[in-house]
């Protein structure tokens, strides 16, 4: 940085540097001065209503706050002068005069500001002789969150988080003055996805979690630094508990990841790690009745079993099921069985089509800022991963940066876009395919067949060509058929644009989806994007599985039954092999079918690393102690039974030193280097095909096209009916749009039974424009409502929606 | 000498045509000539000060506006809810037209197209006369499109506040307009810059906009030389309490405090004798009766401790207690601080509980000192200028008046009053 961006000042007779615009209060740490605060948080920027940070400037006539004020030349700053003192002094005063007396009984009390500002800075003694006011002690906000209005010091940081940050305004200071009141607007409930942040920034004990109140003292928790394992954002998390018990999920700021904050699934959707569905026991099934065995002896069956039926039918006869929720170091194990130990190449963990590798840079949640155009492709960051949303919303509202977005539907984040396109449903091949052609010669595409007007794919072209930095952020379990490959295509396209700097983010919507392709669980690629012999894709081996060929099967933390297209076909296929194992943490559908189970640690009891969409690597630590072995564990004990070259682990970190030997792209990735914030693993190579065809969609007499959207807050094995979320649940909603409402008669309300494949979803109709006329959207609201069984799977699925 | 108050008591004065003939809207042919950078310096010139409160230059305002950032917003502040203060109310009722055409004039010099009047929620009258008066003056071209052939468009908008005096300071107004909560915004980045909309927009009020039209059609120097050397032109004097015949007054600025109490207002009530005065509406300090000679221009109320602020002069006789008159005043600014500050929002309570138990009898000398330090708290601490105009009229009445307050100890202590 050059000498003009930088300022020099002194604060209390030292001198520091800092670069323009930095404001006092951050100058001040640089020389380990500390000013007090209360309203200023480095994420929300300055507000100066608490009035704790002042300090007195020379050859300024007043003191000045410092949380408002920038670096000036030569500034001579003063932040213990008698003037100063009696100023904090006074603010403290205020500040407490109306404030209970609650410390004994706080959850702030141990880590509160106001605790400790008081305790540095104040005069000890106050000169209040009336009634302190007397306001609600105990006022719900939201099921998950209560507010505690004596506390409150309305320093506002609640009210602009959900201005500035969450782009919601749903939090909001009511009435004036002294009765000022931080609450929702018509007593509606504070009822956002990211609602539970203001308790970590509530600077006292006025905001506090319902579950948590009065639970324990902070400081009889143990904190354990772990990551959520709900989204590919892994964002970073501390788990407090006390006598092993779970107590509070909190914040644990990482710029590189979270930028600070959680979602509300992660603070209060970890209750399933206690719930009574969990597998906790190994079994096997002998006459329909599970029987309880030891987990080690369990694995040996396995093994052994596996082995027998690779003896008898050859190895594809065998296949993995995995998932993109375990941890690099589990799945790299079991890539090692199924690849290396029992010869199949029938590994894979999702049910749409996806290749690891990228043509262009792999760009991490950083890029979201400094990109200059957000390209977003059939994403809906809200739903599927929430801490990309608000990393968007601040790039658009805070960074200047461009938000153009390609969908079949319409998300919330489209009031953000510079330019939003919507394609038919199905048709997002040759939506990209246009938009390539567009890119490299000129050309919109066919609007009959994408949807999309000549003169959108135009502007989206323009856009994209005067993007100077472009990041694409793209959800590959969106995309239909071989889509995928048009989307790789579309990037190296991009990619050649002259004077473009780019790079993407493959932005499924699983935990560790990246780490699960890095990890080879994939039918054609091994360990870091290395080809392999096509093995059997997951709807493959349902098909297999159907017609008898594959006759074994093992679910790692998947439950296809409800998860996969196809429904009751999936379960009659999994019911025709001679052998199933599921190695789960919950009590699923697909269990129910299993002839041996293994317990599934999983999150808050689980250790080892994954590997964000952003391709950072971090570590998730364990939570809470378990008398169960850890899933690597059970993996290891399997190969070792069937190797001729037994490898001990002893801790999960000798299973990612072995991956960061053998797998290309982790060799930086190991203990020590990913501990503070993470690594970026290296990119992985991605394997240039040709460009592929577009596939035409086959078109149904009659019916509509299907799309089956995520939600954030489903009523599955993660959310139960008894989550503190509950009152985020939705019934089953189809979204039709107001021509196709027309035609079929339909007004909104109105019961709709949606078929196909032999299934029946029931549903409130909503008429919506949320996609094109000729589909339908159906959130996957919950487990029951079955609507995979709708769906056909790969390509796009048909159904036909009926008044009910 | 008058120059906003010439023919305010003519009837029909609010219709186009009457005002009209007494000489109204002759000022554009004139000001469209030139550009608009030069009506700026006649206006800067002339001396014209805001009214509003602050007493900022006007046309060294204007000149501030962030150089070509377009759009720019006017906003005529007409929420005059300064207690005492009633002189905008009676230009606005009496002569909108006025306003409006210092408010044309005034966005021909900061090339505005978009202009709001924004009115206390209590104003609905005076905005329902001047959206007629609007109405009139679209359909004579005098707003629109293309005005008078100028090439200058404005649109002119009324709004109503929902009453809240934080709403009068023009950076909580530019929230509320903006239909946000009415709180004071961090400043710089000041309106000039970042305005209504994040815009350049100058906020100025009512009658230092109803007085651009005579400078403009009279000339800078001819405004320059009424007045005192940084004191020009006439300000309306809105006078209340203990005098006679209270009301609005235009005077010449520099004019003695006694000449405008004594002859303008016919003097204290029931002759009785005169014992302190605010001299510029609430948030000013308030003076004692040895004070009275003092000149009614801007610099000599500064040198005598207090400001001339809005312009509203409170008569206070020798009957009243300057502790109730206080609590009173403190209640106020209790009920009317937004809250967004501590030392406000808490400062401004606490000092209504202490002067009410001064004023009930039961206070000590100790409560008298407490005040005078919580004064010393909040001054020039809090966020906004309301959390130093709470504490004026608390500081200045001990300061100028503690005998009141100990006579009202010496209740307690001559145990008139039992705790
Ligand atoms: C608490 C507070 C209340 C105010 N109320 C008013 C008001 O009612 N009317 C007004 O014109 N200015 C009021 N002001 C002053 C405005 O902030 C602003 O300075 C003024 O409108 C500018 O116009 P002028 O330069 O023409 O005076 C107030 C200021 C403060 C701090
Ligand atoms: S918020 Fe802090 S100061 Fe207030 S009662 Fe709780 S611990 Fe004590
Ligand atoms: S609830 Fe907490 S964060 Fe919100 S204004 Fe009150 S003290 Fe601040
Ligand atoms: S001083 Fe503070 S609380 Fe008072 S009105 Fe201004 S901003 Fe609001
Ligand atoms: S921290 Fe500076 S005013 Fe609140």
């Amino acid at each position: 940085m050059s000498d003009d961006n930088q300022v020099n000042i002194t604060i209390n007779d030292q001198p520091v540097t800092v670069p323009k615009g930095t404001l006092l209060v951050d100058a001040a740490k640089e020389v380990g001065v500390e000013i007090p605060v209360f309203c200023y948080h480095e994420k929300l920027g300055p507000f100066g209503c608490c009035r704790m940070c002042l300090v007195e400037v020379e050859k300024m006539p007043k003191l000045t706050t410092a949380c408002t004020q920038t670096v000036m030349p030569d500034m001579v700053v003063r932040t213990e002068s008698p003037k100063v003192v009696k100023a904090q002094q006074g603010v403290l005063e205020f500040t407490l005069l109306n404030h209970p007396l609650d410390c004994p009984v706080c959850d702030k009390g141990g880590e509160c500001p106001l605790q400790d500002n008081t305790f540095k800075f104040g005069s000890g003694t106050t000169r209040m002789e009336f009634d302190r006011a007397d306001n609600d002690k105990v006022t719900p906000l939201s099921p998950v969150i209560t507010i505690d209005r004596e506390r409150c010091i309305a320093c506002q940081r609640c009210t602009r988080y959900s201005d500035i940050i969450e782009q919601e305004q749903a939090l909001v200071m009511l009435n004036r003055g002294f009765k000022n009141e931080v609450h929702t607007f018509c007593d509606e409930p504070y009822a956002t996805r990211y609602s539970g942040n203001v308790i970590d920034i509530c600077p006292v004990g006025a905001l506090t979690n319902t579950e948590f109140r009065f639970k324990a003292r902070s400081w009889n928790l143990d904190n354990a630094e772990t990551l959520c394992a709900h989204c590919g954002c892994n964002c970073n998390m501390t788990l407090g508990s006390r006598t092993n018990k779970l107590m509070r999920i909190q914040t644990r700021p990482n710029d590189l990841v979270d930028d600070g904050w959680i979602c509300d699934k992660a603070r209060f959707g970890y209750d399933f790690i206690e719930s009574e569905d969990r597998l906790l026991e190994a079994g096997t099934v002998v006459g329909g009745a599970r029987k309880k065995v030891n987990a080690l002896d369990a694995a040996v069956q396995v093994a052994d079993s596996l082995s027998k039926i690779v003896d008898e039918y050859g190895p594809e006869s065998v296949g993995f099921l995995g998932s993109a929720y375990g941890t690099n170091e589990e799945l790299y194990l079991y890539q090692k069985l199924f690849r290396s130990v029992l010869g199949t190449n029938n590994l894979d963990h999702k049910t749409y089509q996806d290749t690891p590798g990228l043509p262009i840079d792999h760009y991490d949640f950083l890029n979201v800022e400094t990109a200059n155009l957000v390209l977003l492709i059939g994403s809906d960051p809200a739903e599927e991963l929430p801490i990309l949303d608000l990393r968007i919303k601040k790039a658009v509202t805070r960074r200047g940066v461009k938000l153009a977005i390609l969908n079949d539907q319409k998300t919330a984040l489209d009031k953000f876009a510079e330019l939003s396109s919507t394609y038919n449903v199905g048709a997002d091949g040759a939506a990209l395919s246009a938009l390539a052609n567009g890119l490299a010669e000129g050309g919109a595409g066919d609007e009959s067949v994408t949807g999309i007007s000549a003169e959108q794919m135009k502007s989206l072209v323009e856009l994209i060509r005067s993007g100077k930095k472009v990041c694409v952020v793209y959800n590959p379990a969106s995309l239909t058929g071989n889509s995928i490959h048009m989307l790789k295509h579309l990037l190296s396209v991009i990619g050649k644009i002259p004077d473009i700097e780019c790079g993407a983010i493959p932005a499924a919507p699983s935990t560790n989806a990246v780490g699960a392709m890095d990890m080879g669980i994939l039918p054609d690629f091994s360990p870091g994007g290395t080809p392999a012999d096509k093995g059997l894709s997951a709807m493959e081996m349902i098909d297999k599985a159907e017609s008898g060929e594959l006759k074994a099967l093992l679910m790692y933390r998947s439950n296809p039954v409800v998860d996969f297209p196809g429904g009751k076909r999936v379960e009659a296929a999994l019911k025709n092999l001679n052998l199933l194992v599921v190695h789960d943490m919950m009590e699923t559908e697909t269990s129910q079918l299993a002839h041996i189970i293994l317990p599934s640690n999983g999150p808050g009891y689980d250790e080892g690393t994954t590997t964000n969409i952003g391709g950072r690597v971090q570590y998730r630590r364990r939570g809470l102690n378990t008398k169960n072995l850890p899933d690597w564990k059970i993996v290891s004990k399997m190969i070792n039974s069937l190797s001729e070259e037994p490898v001990e682990y002893i801790t999960s970190f000798n299973v990612t030193e072995e991956i960061s030997e053998k797998v290309p792209g982790y060799g930086e990735i190991n203990k020590k280097s990913i501990r503070k914030e993470g690594k970026t693993r290296e990119p992985v190579t991605s394997v240039n095909g040709s460009v592929p065809q577009v596939e035409k969609v086959n078109s149904a007499d009659q019916g509509l096209k299907l799309r089956v959207a995520t939600r954030l807050f489903t009523r599955d094995k993660i959310l139960s009916t008894s989550s503190p979320l509950a009152h985020h649940f939705l019934p089953s909603t189809v979204n039709v749009h107001a021509d196709d409402a027309a035609k079929l008669g339909f007004s909104e309300g109105d019961e709709a039974v949606l078929s196909a494949n032999g299934a029946e979803v029931r549903a409130k109709v909503e008429i919506s424009n949320r996609c094109n006329p000729g589909a339908v959207i159906v959130p996957m609201v919950a487990d029951d409502q079955g609507v995979q069984g709708l769906a056909g799977g790969g390509s796009v699925s048909w159904v036909e929606v009926k008044k009910g | 000498m008058k120059i906003l108050f010439k023919n305010i008591d003519m009837p029909g004065l609010t219709s186009l045509s009457v005002y009209e003939g007494q000489g109204g809207y002759q000022s554009f042919k004139k000001a469209f000539a030139q550009k608009p950078e030069e009506i700026v310096e006649i206006v800067k010139a002339s001396g014209l000060r805001g009214r509003g409160g602050a007493g900022f230059p006007a046309g060294l305002k204007w000149s501030f506006l962030a150089k070509d950032v377009f759009p720019r917003y006017l906003v005529c502040n007409a929420d005059e809810s300064e207690p005492g203060t009633c002189k905008d109310r009676e230009l606005l009722e009496k002569n909108p037209h006025l306003l409006i055409e210092g408010m044309i004039l005034t966005s021909y010099a900061c090339q505005v197209g978009t202009a709001y009047i924004y009115y206390r929620g209590e104003f609905q009258h005076a905005a329902d006369l001047m959206d007629k008066a609007i109405e009139e003056a679209y359909a004579k071209g005098y707003l629109g499109k293309n005005i008078m052939g100028s090439g200058m468009d404005l649109d002119l908008y009324t709004h109503l506040g929902a009453g809240a005096y934080i709403c009068g300071e023009e950076s909580a107004l530019l929230n509320s307009l903006e239909g946000r909560r009415g709180e004071p915004r961090l400043k710089p980045p000041f309106p000039a810059v970042e305005g209504l909309y994040a815009k350049p927009t100058v906020v100025n009020n009512v009658e230092t906009l109803s007085a651009v039209p005579w400078i403009i059609s009279e000339g800078a120097e001819k405004y320059a030389a009424i007045g005192t050397e940084k004191s020009k032109g006439t300000k309306l004097v809105s006078v209340s309490g203990h005098v006679k015949k209270p009301g609005n007054y235009e005077i010449v600025l520099g004019m003695s405090t006694r000449e405008l109490i004594y002859d303008l207002a016919g003097g204290i009530r029931d002759d009785n004798k005169l014992k302190a005065f605010i001299p510029g509406g609430s948030s000013t300090p308030m003076l004692p009766a040895d004070k009275v000679d003092v000149g009614y221009d801007y610099e000599s109320i500064q040198a005598a401790g207090s400001m001339l602020g809005s312009g509203a002069l409170i008569v206070m006789d020798h009957t009243v207690n300057v502790v109730e008159a206080t609590l009173r005043l403190s209640y106020f600014y209790m009920h009317e601080s937004c809250g967004k500050c501590t030392p406000c929002r808490e400062g401004t309570r606490w000092m209504w509980q202490i002067l009410g138990k001064l004023q009930a009898g039961i206070g000590t000398n100790g409560h008298v000192d407490k005040l005078l330090d919580i004064c010393d708290n909040m001054s020039f601490k809090c966020f906004c200028p309301l959390g130093d105009a709470a504490v004026g009229p608390v500081a200045s009445s001990i300061k100028n008046f503690r005998s009141d307050y100990e006579e009202l100890v010496k209740k307690l202590q001559g145990g008139a009053v039992s705790v």
